[in-house]
């Protein structure tokens, strides 16, 4: 046995080989992520006539295990846009941070005491279009940098002229807006639900409020029983001129997985 | 070969806490044409008078394009305003690319006090030579600044700068309350007034000599903005206006002819 | 116009200019003038001074006042704007700026600088932010900033800043959430905390061109700050006196205008700001004082002039009357 300190708490060549120090070397190409870790599931949203809604259950999974039951996906920005984040967690917490720091610089010289009084935010702050290109932008050079965040998100609230707007970015910099949007698992799930909801620009413009958040419940709800990596506890978003209605901690009713304990022939059961 | 053992270089204080190479380059922008600006509820106007070295050469450019929604007028070392001016050039296209809108003024005018600064606290540097009026728009309506060579920059209603420009900032002082509510072509006139004031005698404003720039925003009903983009007008496209602002005076002496010759 | 300058690294040490040999003015210690010593920044006087940072500190003092009140519940920073032109625009040119969410600056003298000051400020919070994952505690941005301001008085290469800054923040008294938390994080919070310890609270500071800071209770510098000192003083800050927060908004109007001279001085315009806890009114954010509050101010500022002008009349009157 080597018992000279530089051996201390090694494993043993003798018995586990010689270590292999290669992924240690300084030269040579450089690995980034080439993968998420802990990951968030699908994000779904969809406009109405006066605004957006969005949602996000509140899940983060490692691989296959639930490994985090309380994880909040969705992130409101200067009390006027809401941000989703599907994809890795760790990702989404730099770029909360990123956005907190953006914020900050937006309140030099907006003085939000000096916001109108009808709840809208002061103008000339960052509306949802403008942090959207601001994101795109962003997630375009961590891409190019071979370097990306590895993230699909959502970003909602009003565009220049105070009309709805929702917008999507991935890792690779992609964007595009859509009446109705969803990431992950969701945009195959999800979206065929929504679409039936509003198609068009002009049929989401005739929608309600509460036609857009029964369209958002019924989605988690089939998120639920479809995308294995998903939970009951959800987070909901309604984004509108007078601001940000957030509830992060809701429950999809009256659902259950008992039945499953019944159905027979999958998986390793045997009988 | 100095005035005093203080005004050599811009890191030193005068006992009485001045710095004289800043305050010698705010001399350099009286050396500078005058240049007027005006700002009302939806608009923003810039007019400068044009100087030509020799008769036969051409006139020197006053009024500039920064951006869609941005210009400026200039008053001292036409290179300095160079470097500046294409600062801001810079900055607001990166502005637009980043976040797809127009750059707000007031940011774009504090970078480039904070550029200006820099030159008055450091040794082997100078302060900039020249003084700016920047005229823009965004989502807060249209702006006036008036940017001067300590790095000084505050937003004003109305502001002159260049040779003899005191003459003109009376006139502005005079008719401050009429501003806010005047309409595109008001403005020009008052600006235009204002630029006449400080005219050296028998020198009058002509097509060759007087620039004229306009920027406007105004919110429509339905919540939406409409934007004039920045513009500057020479030549023949001032003509109508420079008639416009004939003073009383003058359009007398021009009546007073009409009637002799009757 | 610079021919004697060559270009080089910004921070070289420009030309040394050798003290005058005649020493004769420097023995009565009254004037800095004709030594030579006071030419060029960092340069020691054999009394050990450093005149350029003196001649900083005159331009502070032409500069309009500024003042900073601390009380029990937050803090309240006020300047007198003067108005230099009718032409200004009003109310749009503002001094006071926000550094982070809940650190306010103001400052008097060369605008400018205080502008290079404030860049550097914010820098300074967010560059904390990104270490430490958390706002930058009021006495630590005073500190960097106090070294920031003192590097500019080491060498010939630059010159001392012309202003005195008033730096007032409140730091959160609240549990910090842990960072990157994206659950409702562990029930304890962060640890580490002492359970009879006060966290956080109203924080001021004030720093001079030498780079010397101190915490205050009230701060004042600028043109008025003699008679601004002297109101503040009167208050009960550091005692247990129980002034509230808006209570001082309306102490910080009226010293303004005490310290404002009628016969010297121009017009002013005043401005104010104040950041409260996260249970008051500003929700431990730094933020313009409302209009209405500060109009209030003012008038009861303009009131209490008017009453000691009548009160000194009356005792001119008596006066006159006893004899």
């Amino acid at each position: 046995m080597d018992h000279r300190p530089q051996a201390w708490g090694r494993p043993r060549d003798d018995v586990y080989g010689a270590y292999d120090a290669s992924y240690l070397q300084t030269s040579g190409p450089k690995n980034a992520t080439q993968s998420p870790v802990v990951t968030g599931t699908s994000v779904i949203a969809l406009k109405f006539k006066d605004g957006v809604v969005m949602a996000a259950d509140n899940l983060a999974s490692y691989g296959s295990l639930a490994r985090f039951t309380d994880v909040k996906r969705l992130r409101v920005f200067l009390d006027s846009s809401v941000i989703g984040f599907g994809g890795d967690v760790s990702d989404m917490q730099y770029l909360d941070r990123h956005l907190n720091e953006l914020a900050i610089d937006e309140a030099y010289d907006n003085d939000p005491s000096a916001a109108p009084s009808d709840g809208t935010s002061p103008p000339g702050t960052l509306n949802a279009a403008n942090l959207h290109k601001y994101l795109q932008k962003l997630m375009y050079k961590r891409r190019n940098d071979f370097d990306p965040l590895w993230n699909q998100l959502l970003v909602a609230g009003l565009d220049a002229d105070a009309k709805p707007y929702l917008a999507s970015i991935d890792l690779r910099g992609t964007a595009f807006t859509s009446p109705t949007l969803a990431t992950g698992f969701g945009s195959a799930l999800a979206q065929p639900i929504m679409r039936r909801y509003a198609s068009t620009e002009e049929q989401a413009a005739s929608r309600t409020r509460e036609e857009a958040i029964e369209v958002a419940k019924e989605c988690m709800k089939v998120l639920y029983y479809r995308d294995a990596r998903s939970l009951d506890r959800y987070s909901i978003a309604v984004v509108t001129k007078e601001g940000v209605e957030l509830k992060q901690d809701e429950l999809l009713e009256r659902q259950s997985w008992a039945f499953a304990e019944r159905i027979r022939g999958y998986g390793t059961q045997t009988v | 070969m100095f005035r005093n053992n203080y005004d050599n270089d811009s890191v030193t204080f005068s006992p009485q806490g001045r710095i004289f190479q800043v305050e010698y380059a705010a001399e350099a922008v009286k050396q500078g044409s005058v240049v007027v600006g005006i700002a009302s509820k939806t608009h923003v106007v810039l007019v400068a008078i044009k100087r030509n070295a020799e008769e036969l050469s051409s006139y020197q450019k006053k009024l500039f394009q920064i951006d869609e929604h941005v210009g400026i007028a200039i008053a001292g070392l036409t290179s300095d305003a160079r470097v500046l001016s294409n600062f801001m050039k810079q900055q607001c296209l990166g502005h637009r690319l980043t976040y797809g809108r127009n750059m707000p003024v007031r940011s774009l005018v504090d970078m480039i006090g904070s550029k200006a600064q820099i030159n008055t606290q450091h040794y082997g540097k100078r302060p900039y030579g020249v003084g700016l009026l920047v005229a823009g728009a965004d989502e807060n309506g249209p702006h006036l600044f008036e940017f001067q060579p300590s790095g000084m920059t505050e937003e004003m209603v109305a502001f002159a700068i260049g040779a003899r420009s005191q003459m003109a900032r009376t006139y502005l002082e005079k008719n401050l309350d009429a501003f806010a509510d005047c309409g595109r072509e008001e403005l020009v006139r008052h600006g235009l007034k204002a630029l006449k004031e400080s005219l050296v005698q028998d020198k009058e404003l002509t097509v060759e000599n007087t620039s004229v720039a306009i920027v406007g925003v105004a919110k429509a009903k339905d919540g939406t903005t409409k934007m004039e983009p920045f513009k500057v007008f020479d030549g023949q496209d001032v003509n109508a206006w420079i008639g416009g602002a004939a003073d009383d005076k003058e359009a007398a002496a021009a009546e007073g002819m009409d009637v002799d010759d009757a | 116009m610079f021919p004697e300058l060559s270009p080089g690294p910004q921070l070289l040490p420009g030309p040394r200019r050798s003290p005058k040999a005649d020493t004769g003015a420097l023995a009565t210690h009254q004037t800095s003038i004709g030594t030579g010593y006071d030419l060029a920044n960092s340069i020691f006087s054999p009394d050990g001074r450093n005149f350029q940072v003196e001649y900083a500190v005159k331009a502070v003092e032409n500069g309009g006042t500024s003042i900073g009140i601390r009380c029990k519940d937050g803090v309240v920073l006020a300047v007198e704007k003067v108005i230099t032109s009718k032409l200004l625009k009003q109310s749009a040119n503002k001094r006071i700026a926000t550094v982070d969410r809940h650190l306010g600056v103001v400052y008097s003298g060369m605008v400018p600088d205080g502008r290079h000051f404030v860049d550097r400020s914010r820098d300074e919070a967010r560059a904390w932010r990104d270490t430490f994952k958390t706002p930058i505690p009021t006495a630590d941005l005073a500190s960097r900033m106090g070294g920031y301001m003192q590097a500019y008085t080491l060498y010939q290469s630059v010159r001392p800043f012309g202003i005195t800054a008033i730096v007032g923040g409140f730091d959160s008294e609240l549990e910090a959430p842990v960072d990157g938390e994206v659950g409702n994080g562990p029930s304890v919070g962060a640890g580490g905390k002492n359970p009879d310890k006060k966290y956080g609270g109203p924080f001021l500071y004030m720093i001079e061109p030498s780079g010397l800071y101190w915490g205050y209770y009230g701060a004042a510098t600028g043109k008025g700050r003699q008679a601004a000192k002297a109101e503040l003083e009167k208050l009960d800050l550091a005692g247990t006196g129980a002034l509230t927060l808006e209570e001082a908004v309306k102490e910080a109007a009226r010293i303004i205008y005490v310290a404002h001279d009628d016969s010297k001085d121009k017009e002013f315009e005043l401005e104010m700001s104040w950041i409260s806890g996260a249970g008051g009114p500003t929700k431990g954010k730094h933020q313009e004082v409302p209009k209405a509050l500060r109009e209030e101010a003012e008038r009861l500022a303009k009131k209490s002039l008017q009453d000691d002008d009548d009160e000194d009349e009356e005792k001119k009157e008596d006066d006159k009357m006893e004899e």
